[in-house]
């Protein structure tokens, strides 16, 4: 068993009640009043055959956990012109989608999102676009992921779009 | 150990043709079925061409499905590019990768290829065939004659654009493959256009952490290969009949000897008729020693004219009918004379001012008498001069005092 170290800074005006209090508040604006839901499939890496050399995988090969529905505060840039060879060859890429999520929401659902794995976000009734996890936000070290210095409570993810060759869902 | 893991089923038996026989080859496959003129060959074509060769020869095979091959040359033009319906665009009409797509540079070089390069200039029309026709009667011909056509160097970017880099590895062996010897071959309108691997770059925007990560590898190509218009191709009717007449006036008119064993001096007698002042020996003179009417030897460029080494010589005036024209010469499209074992010669001429000794004394060792002549008339060895010595020729009879005696000797 891991050892545990009771967080006791900032006592006289912070402690755990208040981190749990806040907490909650949070949750009831994120999951009750913006209900923004997002659908994670995690890789199965034990599962999952890569190549020997590249550690590449090919199309449809990827083996998933069955995916899990999470609410997160949904961020999406705006997309981006590019091309692929000096100005011709142009496609016009999604944005990134950044998802704010309370680390005590993964934990309650027993998940962790991690680098690779694909996040579903519903557009439209009609339209699931498929992300990519590009940083998973586990260093919550800084300032910002704490809460008034006493303990990190919700991890930034960013994801990139992912082409339907790539992942098209489950 | 490596074992074959196809059963080789393209094997040769029959052996290609080669040299002469595979030049001609490819000539016949630039006329198959068609006119007997090439086909008009220009920037289009090459680049349809391009592209044929691309979606032939560039198959690669991912996760059992061949990578895409965009079928058109992408240019500037956005309306062009955004309209094209690609079969393989997702839901926000960006390209699925993986695909491979090919650019032509827009600028065109003049050739590098050295067999068709400024060999011959300003758009010179040279003969390509002679076509026979019937025209329902008689038998004829056409000329077709065609211009030089122009070289071209066009650069090609082929890019493939994938996530994987097991589909690179496959692309870099098919290209690489192609190109061991440098270069490859394709044929556009039967025309055999060769193809250069200039160089091969990674463009992988693979430094972007939170962006999407593929590969972008560019192949750049340059095609040797040369325009050709069909308009500027032309087609003159041939001769169809020829009416040749030939008119002797004396069988013996002409005729030739050599004077001597080792050196094939040519002495042509001609009977002139007509007037005639133009006396061709028929083969080009390289070396013109004497010409004489009836033996009496003919001043150059005062009586007669000779252009150098052609086989006409053109005397001043009329020749009276049946005068005996004497044209001595020796053969050769230039003035070096060759004895017949090889050796070099050269000509001399002396001339002497008979006093009392029928004896004459030259300065080299004589290899043979091209002519002698007394006050101007030539003299036939045997029977007025003879050689007596390796440098002495003496005559046989005894001339005038004061005649003047005039040698034309090889040595």
């Amino acid at each position: 068993m891991d050892n545990k170290l009771p967080i006791t800074r900032i006592s006289k005006f912070f402690g755990q009640d208040d981190f749990d209090l806040h907490i909650r508040m949070g949750e009831e604006y994120l999951h009750g009043d913006l209900n923004m839901k997002l659908v994670l499939y995690r890789v199965d890496r034990g599962k999952t055959e890569i190549d020997d050399v590249y550690a590449e995988v090919g199309t449809d090969e990827i083996k998933y956990f069955p995916p899990v529905e999470f609410n997160g505060l949904v961020k999406i840039e705006e997309p981006k012109n590019s091309s692929y060879k000096g100005g011709l060859l142009h496609y016009n890429e999604p944005g990134n989608l950044i998802v704010s999520v309370y680390m005590k929401h993964l934990e309650e659902l027993n998940i962790d999102i991690r680098y690779g794995d694909y996040i579903g976000y519903p557009e439209s009734e009609s339209r699931t676009r498929f992300y990519t996890v590009t940083n998973d936000g586990k260093v919550v070290s800084d300032n910002k992921h704490n809460m008034f210095g006493y303990k990190p409570y919700y991890r930034n993810i960013t994801c990139s779009p992912a082409q339907d060759t790539t992942f098209r869902g489950v | 150990m490596g074992i074959p893991k196809k059963r080789k089923t393209d094997i040769q038996i029959y052996k290609q043709a080669d040299g002469v026989a595979r030049r001609q080859e490819l000539l016949d496959k630039i006329t198959k079925s068609d006119t007997y003129l090439p086909d008009t060959i220009l920037h289009d074509d090459l680049d349809k061409g391009f592209l044929e060769y691309v979606s032939n020869t560039f198959k690669v095979v991912s996760d059992g499905t061949q990578i895409p091959i965009i079928d058109k040359i992408l240019t500037i033009q956005r309306w062009g590019e955004f309209t094209q319906n690609w079969s393989f665009s997702d839901e926000d009409n960006n390209m699925k990768l993986p695909f491979i797509a090919t650019i032509r540079r827009p600028d065109v070089q003049f050739g590098t290829n050295p067999s068709v390069q400024r060999t011959i200039p300003d758009r010179y029309q040279i003969y390509y065939a002679a076509v026979p026709n019937w025209n329902g009667t008689t038998m004829g011909a056409d000329i077709y004659t065609i211009p030089q056509p122009i070289p071209v160097d066009v650069t090609f970017d082929v890019t493939i654009v994938c996530g994987k880099f097991r589909d690179l590895n496959k692309f870099n062996k098919i290209v690489l493959k192609h190109f061991a010897s440098r270069q490859d071959y394709t044929i556009i309108k039967g025309h055999y256009i060769p193809i250069v691997l200039d160089k091969i770059e990674d463009n992988s925007p693979i430094d972007t952490i939170d962006g999407r990560r593929f590969y972008v590898q560019n192949y750049q190509f340059t095609m040797l290969g040369y325009l050709m218009d069909s308009d500027e191709f032309e087609v003159k009717p041939a001769i169809n009949r020829l009416f040749t007449m030939f008119e002797f006036v004396n069988q013996n008119a002409v005729s030739k000897k050599f004077i001597s064993k080792t050196v094939d001096i040519v002495t042509s007698n001609q009977s002139a008729i007509g007037g005639q002042t133009v006396f061709n020996v028929g083969e080009p003179i390289g070396t013109l020693f004497t010409v004489a009417i009836n033996g009496i030897i003919q001043t150059k460029d005062v009586h007669y004219y000779h252009i150098a080494y052609t086989s006409r010589v053109t005397l001043a005036e009329p020749v009276p009918d049946f005068s005996v024209v004497t044209i001595i010469y020796y053969k050769g499209k230039n003035s070096i004379i060759y004895d017949n074992f090889g050796k070099l010669l050269k000509v001399n001429t002396e001339i002497f001012t008979y006093s009392n000794t029928i004896n004459f004394f030259l300065k080299y060792d004589i290899k043979s008498i091209v002519t002698l002549d007394v006050n101007g008339m030539v003299q036939t060895e045997g029977e007025s001069f003879e050689i007596t010595g390796k440098k002495d020729v003496t005559l046989l009879g005894t001339p005038t005092v004061g005649s003047t005696i005039g040698i034309t000797y090889v040595y």
